[in-house]
This record gives C-alpha cells, structure tokens and sequence, in this order.
C-alpha cells in the first residue's frame, strides 16, 4: 500500500506550489486514475509518490514505511514506475529494454540467472511483446512500445505501478488494450496508479478518480461522484454533458465526458 | 536463445578480442626498424636469441607493445564510458577537457626547459594538468547544477574549458622558442617512442579504475534509457555518474600523462563494437578496451614501420587508419 499524506511541493524559482497538500493511498488490487487540466500538478505527484522528487511537507509511505528510507534498489523492487516518455541514444532491443527491469534485484557483478530470465520471459508474455523480443525498441510502434515499457515495469516485480499517462499518443485499440492490460494486472494484486487524460476510459475502469486542479484535490472518490458536470465544467473551463455509457457489458452506465461546441453551451 | 547460450556468445567474443590483442601483439613484436622478424621473437622468447637481439625485443619492442596495449584500451574504455555517462554518442575520452589540461601542463614542462633537463617531469606535468581539469570542470559543473551534477551542464563546462585551454597552449607556444615548440607540437600529436618499463606505472591507475568502470555496466545499461527511467529502475544515478566521471577521467588523465593525445580511438573503437554487437555495456565496455588495445597496437606498429628508420605520430595513424574503416562500418548499416 502506497500513501502519501499532506504532500505540497513548490519546484525550485517557481512561485505558486505544483501540489498542494494532497491525500492519497494506492491499495492493491485498485486502480486510482488521477485525472485533471494541463499544469495541474499531475506529473509532480507521481514524482513525488516515487521517491523522484521530496515533498517540502508531508510524507510518502510505503506500507508503513517512509520511502525516502529505502536505498535505490530497495525502493524500485517496492515501487516500478513508467514515465510519460524516454528516448535513447543507443538502441536496445525489447528484451534487453525489459531486462533492465532486473537492475534492481541484481548485484553489479552477479550475472542473469534463471530466476531472472523466467521473471522477463513471464513480463513480455503479460504484455504481449514476447513476439517482439528481438526487435529494437526504436522500430516498434507507439502501442508495442509502451507496452514493452510496461514489460520492463513488470519485471521489477514491485508490488506498486506508477504510470505517467501510459495511452497518450495512442489510437483506440491501443487504448483500450492498455487499460484491458491495467485491469488484468489490477486482478493480479498489483496497487496500480495512473495518470491520465482520458476520463472516459478512467470513468470505466479506475476504481477511484483523483481529480487535481491548481495543484489541490479538486474531488476525490468513485468515478459517478467526482465526474459531474458542475465539478468538470469549473475544472476545465469548458461547456460539457455527461452521458452514462450506454452498455453492452460491465461499463454501462459509467460517466462519459462529452465537450460541446463553445457556442452551443 | 538462452541466458546460458547468451553468456557463452558473450564471452566467445571477450575471448575472441583477447586472442586479438595476443596476435596484434605478437604483430607489434614482430616488425620494426631492426629488421628482426617473428623468428627471432620465437628465439628471445625461448632464449635462444643473442644479446642485442634480446635488448631490442625486451627493452624497446614489449614494453612498447605493453604501453600501446593499455593505453588504447584506457582510451576504448574511457571513450565507451563518458558516451554513456553523456549519453551522446559523440562523446569521445578527451571531450570533457582533461587532454586540454593534460597539454597545457606539458607544453609548461617543455617551454620552462624542464622537458630537457628532467625528462620526467613531462609526464608529471602532463599528469597534474589532467586532474586539475577533470577537478576544474567537475566543481564548475557541480556549482552550475546546484549540488548535483547535470550532465549538459558538464559537458559545456568540458568544452568551455578545453576552449579555455587551447587558448593557453597558443599563448605559451607563441612565447616558446623553436625547439620547446616543435617538441610540444609533436607530443600533443601522441606518440609512444618514450615507451620503457616506467610507463607501465601507468597500470597503477589503469586497473583499478578500470574495473571501477567495468562494474558500472549494468548502471550504464538503464542509464542510456535515461537518468530518470534509471532511478526508477533502481540505479543510484547520482553516485554512478560521479564514479564514472572520476574514473574515465584518470584513466585519460594517466594515459595522456604517458603518451600525450592520441585521438581517435576512443571515439571509433566503442561505435565499432557498437555497431557489431549492440549496445548491452556489460559486453560493450570489455570488449571497447580490449579492441582498443588490439587497435593502438596495430596503428603503432604501423607508425613505427612505415617510414623507418623514422616513426609517425601515432595519433595520425589512429586518425587515418581509424576514419575509412569506421566509414565502412558505418555504411554497412551495423546491427539490424
């Protein structure tokens, strides 16, 4: 279990703090999406919850412990994150990209063994990259990609996963097969948090919504409770309705963020 | 293919370089101005050669072919190590200023005439020059990043101090007599024709940082995904890049100090094995050092046949030999 408690941050020279007094706990076995505006403070958070960046107040605890106690390795066996982006100079091919995964659990001169290669063989089967193992991570595209990332992730075999907006860039079956994936490892236990712009797909399949204006928690909670028109119009500046989706299967009924035209508010 | 299968291929290729080295050794040994050929190597080495023979082979040859082989692979490491410690593929062992500083305190040893009255004092000079640069550039860009140590920050230090340096070789080259300036001019080229067993005091520093660096492979490995990526996956990316800053930069600093500037194979020899085998650092930074040795042992040799009874520099042979066959490299599309 994650939880970070009262967490304010303000980045170095800047004026106004990026996340102000936020709350939250990532339980296993759930999803929490933090949604919100552009500059919101999404980013910050999740940096915060990794250990990346100190919060100036408040805490980041990790099943009771705080995490800026844990050494590097330690905390990246507890904690497995996956960043909005990366880029490398030198290309490496899925499989070497998804044994990085292993970094934290080997010493500098042990070598891979069994236990190691059965853990990367496990993640790129999870996510469906085990097809592409051999290929260089610079050829894939932008869905493979992110689950090749996700792989590596995997890998860490940490009991928590950050996931900084895991489907931007991404078309619908990419989308949706992310979040089938977040579900799926969701069922296996893991306490799963991301961020993201796509409140549709959070309103569905996220357990709890984490809504972030200004750096403040503008509402908390189930999906049907924090994505209200009144809520979401202040949030966002924009004219909307919401509309329940309209089924068939499990999601029926969730709230479906509709944007109208400025003119036709 | 395998962990185990993948461990095998892995160390087949560490063997197959080393076999190089041996063999550019035994090349390196065997050719020279003396006329003395691989027979009489086989003969000094079984101690059937006669005195001079031996003289030439073991005083002037093998410690020459010692000083070469370190030397390039210091330099293929290092090279290997400041590319992944910049993530820039054009990192090269003498981007960050350290060779700047290394020639500014030689070319201080040969215009004070010291070069002349105590010739070791070169090395020295050249030595202390190194490691004030690498302290200079490292407390420059330790200042500018606040605490910590960004890596754009430390490398336009490196450039800005190089540039600083370069400036302070012309001036006191411009103020030294004729002879201080050929002999200054001739050492930044590199050469190894001062090789004798002292050089190899040069191990002293060699091998510890050596495998300083040779233990960072796997933090090399997620570094290149990035610094942030690689705090996530559990690197202390702090700690590891200062290591390997310090230790590629004494490495430099030790080779520079003994042989002077010879370019080019820190650049070329890691994009080489790159190109071949991919990027995994825990092939990569082995290997860099040891095609660096065969390498330097090779442009050696030819610097000191060529034109015998006189010798190139050697840092123009590494430059000339080193530029088509990397072209060729290059245009061949490497690893697919």
């Amino acid at each position: 279990m994650l939880v970070g408690r009262d967490l304010t941050f303000t980045h170095p020279r800047a004026e106004e703090a990026a996340v102000r007094e936020v709350s939250l706990s990532v339980a296993p076995g759930s999803l929490l999406a933090v949604v919100g505006p552009n500059g919101a403070g999404k980013t910050t958070l999740l940096r915060l919850l990794s250990g990346s960046l100190a919060p100036q107040e408040g805490e980041v605890l990790l099943d009771d412990r705080l995490l800026g106690d844990l050494g590097d390795r330690e905390r990246a066996r507890a904690v497995a994150v996956v960043p909005q982006s990366e880029s490398s100079p030198f290309p490496v091919t899925v499989r070497e990209m998804v044994g990085m995964g292993r970094y934290a659990h080997l010493g500098p001169w042990e070598s891979v063994g069994t236990r190691d290669r059965d853990v990367v063989d496990e993640a790129l089967e999870r996510c469906a990259v085990a097809a592409l193992a051999h290929r260089q991570v610079g050829e894939l595209s932008g869905g493979e990609r992110q689950r090749a990332r996700i792989a590596r992730a995997l890998a860490q075999e940490a009991p928590v996963l950050l996931l900084d907006e895991p489907t931007a860039g991404l078309d619908l079956h990419y989308r949706m097969e992310l979040f089938h994936l977040l579900q799926e490892l969701r069922a296996d236990g893991l306490a799963l948090l991301a961020v993201t712009h796509d409140l549709n797909l959070a309103a569905r399949f996220a357990d709890r919504l984490l809504l972030l204006d200004g750096g403040r928690e503008r509402a908390g909670g189930d999906p049907h409770d924090v994505l209200s028109r009144e809520i979401l119009e202040g949030v966002y500046e924009w004219p909307l309705r919401l509309v329940p989706h309209p089924g068939p299967g499990s999601d029926a009924g969730a709230p479906q963020t509709v944007p109208l035209r400025r003119d036709d508010a | 293919m395998s962990v185990q299968a993948r461990t095998w291929r892995a160390s087949g290729r560490v063997a197959v370089l080393a076999l190089a080295v041996l063999i550019a050794g035994a090349v390196s040994l065997s050719l020279g101005a003396s006329g003395l050929g691989p027979g009489d190597l086989w003969r000094a080495v079984t101690g059937a050669a006669d005195p001079a023979t031996e003289t030439i082979l073991l005083r002037l040859r093998l410690p020459r072919a010692v000083l070469a082989a370190l030397v390039g692979g210091a330099l293929g490491l290092s090279g290997c190590t400041f590319q992944a410690l910049l993530r820039n593929p054009l990192a090269e062992p003498y981007v960050l200023g350290v060779s700047g500083g290394a020639a500014v305190g030689a070319v201080c040893v040969f215009v004070t005439g010291l070069a002349v009255a105590l010739p070791w004092t070169l090395s020295l000079g050249a030595f202390l020059g190194a490691v004030g640069a690498m302290a200079l550039v490292l407390a420059i860009a330790r200042r500018a990043s606040r605490g910590g140590m960004d890596t754009r920050v430390l490398i336009l230090s490196g450039v800005i101090a190089g540039a600083f340096f370069n400036a302070i070789i012309l001036l006191l080259l411009s103020l030294a007599d004729l002879q201080s300036f050929r002999s200054a001019i001739f050492w930044m080229m590199g050469n190894l024709s001062g090789a004798d067993w002292g050089s190899a005091r040069l191990a002293v520093f060699l091998v510890p940082a050596s495998v300083v660096v040779l233990s960072l492979a796997r933090a090399f490995n997620v570094l290149s995904r990035g610094e942030e990526v690689a705090y996530y996956l559990g690197a202390s990316v702090q700690r590891v890049k200062l290591t390997a800053y310090l230790a590629a930069s004494l490495m430099v600093a030790a080779s520079v100090a003994a042989v002077g500037v010879i370019g080019f194979v820190g650049l070329i020899v890691p994009h080489a094995v790159r190109l071949a085998w991919g990027n995994d650092h825990r092939l990569l930074l082995p290997a860099s050092f040891l095609a660096g040795s065969a390498f330097l042992l090779l442009a050696d040799t030819v610097a000191r046949v060529v034109v015998a009874p006189a010798e190139l520099p050697t840092g123009v042979v590494t430059a000339v030999a080193g530029v088509p066959f990397f072209v060729v490299l290059l245009m061949r599309g490497g690893r697919r």
